[in-house]
């Protein structure tokens, strides 16, 4: 047995809590300078700040990412649209100097009867797949048979098609079952994307929601004809993409794209001056203050993007909301105030559900604050103080905080009588009552999927079977539904304005959907970087973008 | 065990369900709440055209066969989602928990020492402020602080952006990193770690210092300690040897039991960090009213303490011979 003396012990003690000590700092100077020049892994510096790499480095974007599915027939949401884009071209593309001139993509060129019921698109026979094969009339079919029978968000963009005839592999004829003006523009919107049928059956894909199983497979893998392909997807945490190397067309300039997760617009701002990334596009006004630098440029842009006030009289504890009501309701509202508020000033206001810039919109007169009116109609109706129930999502969107705005309005309305209980829930609360009760008065958001203005019509249009019509459970106007109809069957784009634009004065006139703001869009990025511009219908084409 | 979590999820399952919400919103999105079409297809894709009872059963079916559904947002299996997601947000505690208890231990001690003086006082502050600030607050400060502004440390997630993940062995990225041999990597993956423990980790540094100065005052005026002290040995000896043994038995319990807390409760860390582990998730699951991710990350949640209450029992009997010889 071998004796050890009680100092001995404690020397060795203190040897070894120091070896460790020197150990650990060794290890960690090592670690700092051990960086391998060639890994990939990583092209900056730790920290983050900095310089960004070389031409040749991955494009990378902070998002707040609402992605529901990366199913092509499934996916509906914002980001959906931007990799939708870069990953599944459309027959058609949209002019992105004008956001209204339908160019080709996938198809050469298009036809379309003068009832508005038949369409045919005659394909490139240069497009193909990232696998090599070729986009051929039967991919087409498929894909839009698909859209439409697995009944996924963005299905109602199909919802016209009868028939697909796909004899000829380089032409599809598609049969409507009722005449579609919109055909061409809904075509042209990223949800109508082309799949590789073969790869898709393969893995798993059918035109029926009960059989279908390929929505896993699409989470990790992709089967377009777009510039890009989809690398790996991480929920909550990353999506990237990689340049299809084989595209028929002009190549992407990146290699590779990263689409980061970053939920907070503050965030999203300080690693765009850091360099950590090269683009935020989701920054508010506040955010976005500032930010234009040498390193960093900021473009702001009108949006098509819309926040609205939403009036029910047939809701539950909307029974006051009568029309005279509604329309003091819209004259009491400070639209300039409002504008300054949610978007600091920089947005715009909107007459009509159909945003500005669309089909119909170009005579509509601004709305304007008329308190004295408002009054007035209100006591020719014989109102005196109201009180109504606002439950609105607690949502900020497109830099708008629904709370903010909410407590703007309140503000606005009190000074004619009215007053709201405000009431902010969780979006599946909201949903909830909505279905069941109603909501007298409400707060929410829309974005375009497409280019035409009957996407307006058909959601907050009184015609029977529209979603505002059933939330806000107004008797259905068969006036509405017989012009929305009558555009439908028109060619003639100005005859097509004219019928819109009286729908959008009817739709003002009902003051079911009052326009609170239009914010515009705040597109920050490295100043080497180089195409970016907001698209109506598919929010950024990364194909187009390049480093400077 | 088992019977405890079939009872948490069924608990859980009932709540979820009594809620006046509608989970549909998440899946066809607020657009296609009146397309009737679209909202029978997504009700017979997730089975919510079931009754109640009927969902509840196949729920609990599957679940006994280890499946726990799949999520309405992230369209992936549940366990896959936690699978991916825990690594991370364990990643974040154990940094945190490490860190906060080893220098809340040393605080305590100090401050136990040094009862009454300046060194107490700041212990008290520092302690004070680490469990009052909010961590949505000061992991914004820190960020905009020692990232934005100085630059010192890096930004939110778990690496830079342009970075790739080291190839998954254990879903620990600084774990990964030294096991591939990619030291870049490791550092890169531990240097992201410091700010968002350092938020998480302040806290643990408030419970654990008060703690540990409670118990040591408390054992100060045992008898053992005065005669320890009369017998001449050294004051180090004393706490370090004797005291502090006693004193470590209610911190075993504490940290045991923040541990579990942080697991899934760095909820607003994770958020502010843009740090993909299992409390973001949470947030996610719980504003859509994901059933079958919210009932996943409550059982998560009971394992967890149910895991911590048997090692904290088996701490106990290494820290407290007594209790290993009874």
């Amino acid at each position: 047995m071998v004796h050890v003396s009680k100092s001995q012990s404690t020397h060795r003690r203190r040897f070894a809590r120091r070896t460790a000590a020197v150990a650990i700092v060794g290890a960690m100077l090592l670690a700092a300078c051990g960086s391998d020049p060639d890994a990939p892994s990583t092209d900056d510096s730790s920290t983050g700040s900095g310089a960004v790499g070389g031409s040749d480095s991955a494009l990378v974007i902070a998002r707040g990412m609402d992605i529901n599915s990366l199913d092509p027939s499934l996916a509906y949401c914002d980001t959906c649209q931007i990799f939708m884009t870069a990953v599944y071209e459309t027959l058609l593309g949209l002019d992105s100097s004008d956001n209204q001139t339908l160019v080709p993509r996938l198809a050469t060129s298009w036809e379309g009867n003068a009832e508005q019921t038949e369409f045919t698109f005659t394909l490139d026979p240069a497009a193909k797949f990232a696998d090599g094969s070729k986009v051929t009339s039967a991919d087409v079919k498929f894909s839009w048979e698909r859209l439409q029978g697995l009944q996924g968000s963005s299905s109602y963009l199909a919802g016209s098609i009868e028939t697909i005839d796909a004899t000829d592999e380089g032409v599809v004829k598609v049969t409507l079952n009722a005449p579609n003006s919109a055909f061409l523009a809904q075509v042209n919107s990223p949800y109508l994307g082309i799949i590789n049928s073969k790869v898709a059956i393969a893995n798993g894909a059918t035109m029926d929601p009960a059989t279908d199983k390929a929505e896993a497979w699409f989470l990790a893998n992709s089967a377009g004809s777009g510039a890009f392909a989809l690398k790996s997807y991480s929920a909550g945490d990353e999506l990237r993409l990689s340049r299809n190397d084989s595209y028929w067309g002009t190549p992407a300039a990146f290699p590779e794209v990263i689409m980061k997760e970053t939920p907070t617009a503050v965030t999203q701002r300080q690693q765009l001056e850091q360099g950590a990334v090269d683009i935020a596009m989701q920054l508010s006004a506040d955010v976005a203050s500032g930010l234009d630098s040498g390193d960093v440029t900021v473009k702001q842009v009108p949006s098509f993007n819309f926040v609205y006030l939403a009036l029910s009289e047939n809701a539950v504890g909307g029974e006051a909301l009568t029309p005279d009501v509604r329309e003091a309701i819209r004259l009491a509202l400070n639209y300039d105030n409002l504008i300054q508020v949610t978007a600091g000033g920089a947005g715009q206001s909107q007459p009509s559900p159909i945003p500005n810039g669309f089909a119909g919109t170009a005579n509509l007169p601004k709305p304007q604050q008329d308190v004295a009116k408002a009054k007035e109609l209100l006591a020719a109706a014989g109102v005196g103080d109201i009180t109504l129930d606002a439950t609105y999502p607690s949502f900020n969107v497109y830099g708008v905080d629904f709370s903010t705005a909410m407590q703007q309005v309140q503000t606005d309305l009190k000074e004619v009588g009215i007053n709201l209980e405000l009431n902010p829930v969780e979006i599946a609360v909201w949903a909830d009552k909505i279905g069941s009760d109603g909501i007298p008065v409400t707060m929410l958001y829309f974005a375009p999927d497409h280019t035409d203005s009957s996407q307006y019509v058909q959601y907050f249009g009184m015609a029977e079977g529209t979603q505002w019509q059933g939330w806000s459970k107004t008797e259905p106007s068969t006036e509405q539904a017989a012009l929305l109809t009558q555009a439908f069957a028109t060619q003639d784009s100005t005859e097509r304005a004219a019928l819109y634009e009286q729908l959008a004065e009817a739709m003002i006139a009902d003051n079911v959907i009052i326009p609170v703001v239009n914010p515009d869009l705040f597109l920050a990025s490295r100043s080497d970087i180089t195409g970016m511009a907001y698209s109506a219908c598919c929010n950024l084409d990364l194909a187009k973008l390049g480093r400077a | 065990m088992p019977l405890l979590l079939l009872g948490i999820a069924s608990l859980v399952f009932v709540v979820s369900r009594l809620t006046p919400a509608d989970p549909l919103v998440s899946i066809v999105g607020e657009r296609n709440l009146n397309n009737p079409e679209v909202v029978a297809a997504a009700k017979a894709r997730w089975g919510l055209d079931d009754t109640v009872l009927v969902q509840y059963s196949t729920y609990m079916k599957n679940l006994v066969q280890g499946e726990m559904g799949t999520s309405f947002t992230t369209r992936k299996p549940v366990l896959d989602d936690l699978i991916d997601r825990l690594p991370a947000t364990l990643e974040l505690t154990f940094a945190a928990l490490i860190g906060g208890t080893i220098i809340g231990i040393g605080l305590g001690i100090a401050a136990a020492r040094k009862h009454n003086k300046l060194v107490d006082h700041i212990s008290r502050f520092f302690a004070l402020i680490g469990s009052s600030l909010p961590a949505f607050w000061s992991g914004l400060l820190l960020l905009y602080v020692l990232y934005a502004r100085l630059g010192w440390f890096p930004g939110p997630g778990r690496l830079e952006p342009r970075s790739t993940p080291p190839e998954r062995i254990t879903g620990f990225y600084t774990i990964d990193s030294l096991l591939h041999g990619d030291l870049s990597t490791f550092w890169e993956a531990a240097t992201h770690l410091v700010l968002p423990a350092a938020v998480l980790g302040w806290g643990v540094v408030g419970i654990v210092s008060r703690l540990v100065r409670a118990s040591l005052l408390d054992e100060f005026s045992m008898e053992y300690v005065r005669v320890g002290r009369a017998m001449g040995l050294r004051e180090r000896t004393v706490v370090n040897t004797h005291a502090m043994r006693n004193a470590l038995l209610p911190t075993i319990t504490i940290v045991a039991f923040t541990f579990a807390f942080l697991l899934t409760g760095a909820v607003l860390t994770e958020t502010v960090f843009s740090w993909p582990g299992v409390g973001s998730y949470a947030v996610d699951a719980s504003r859509n009213l994901d059933f079958p991710a919210i009932i996943g990350v409550t059982l998560l949640g009971g394992v967890a303490f149910l895991v911590t209450n048997l090692i904290t029992d088996i701490a106990y009997a290494f820290a407290d011979p007594r209790i290993r010889l009874s």
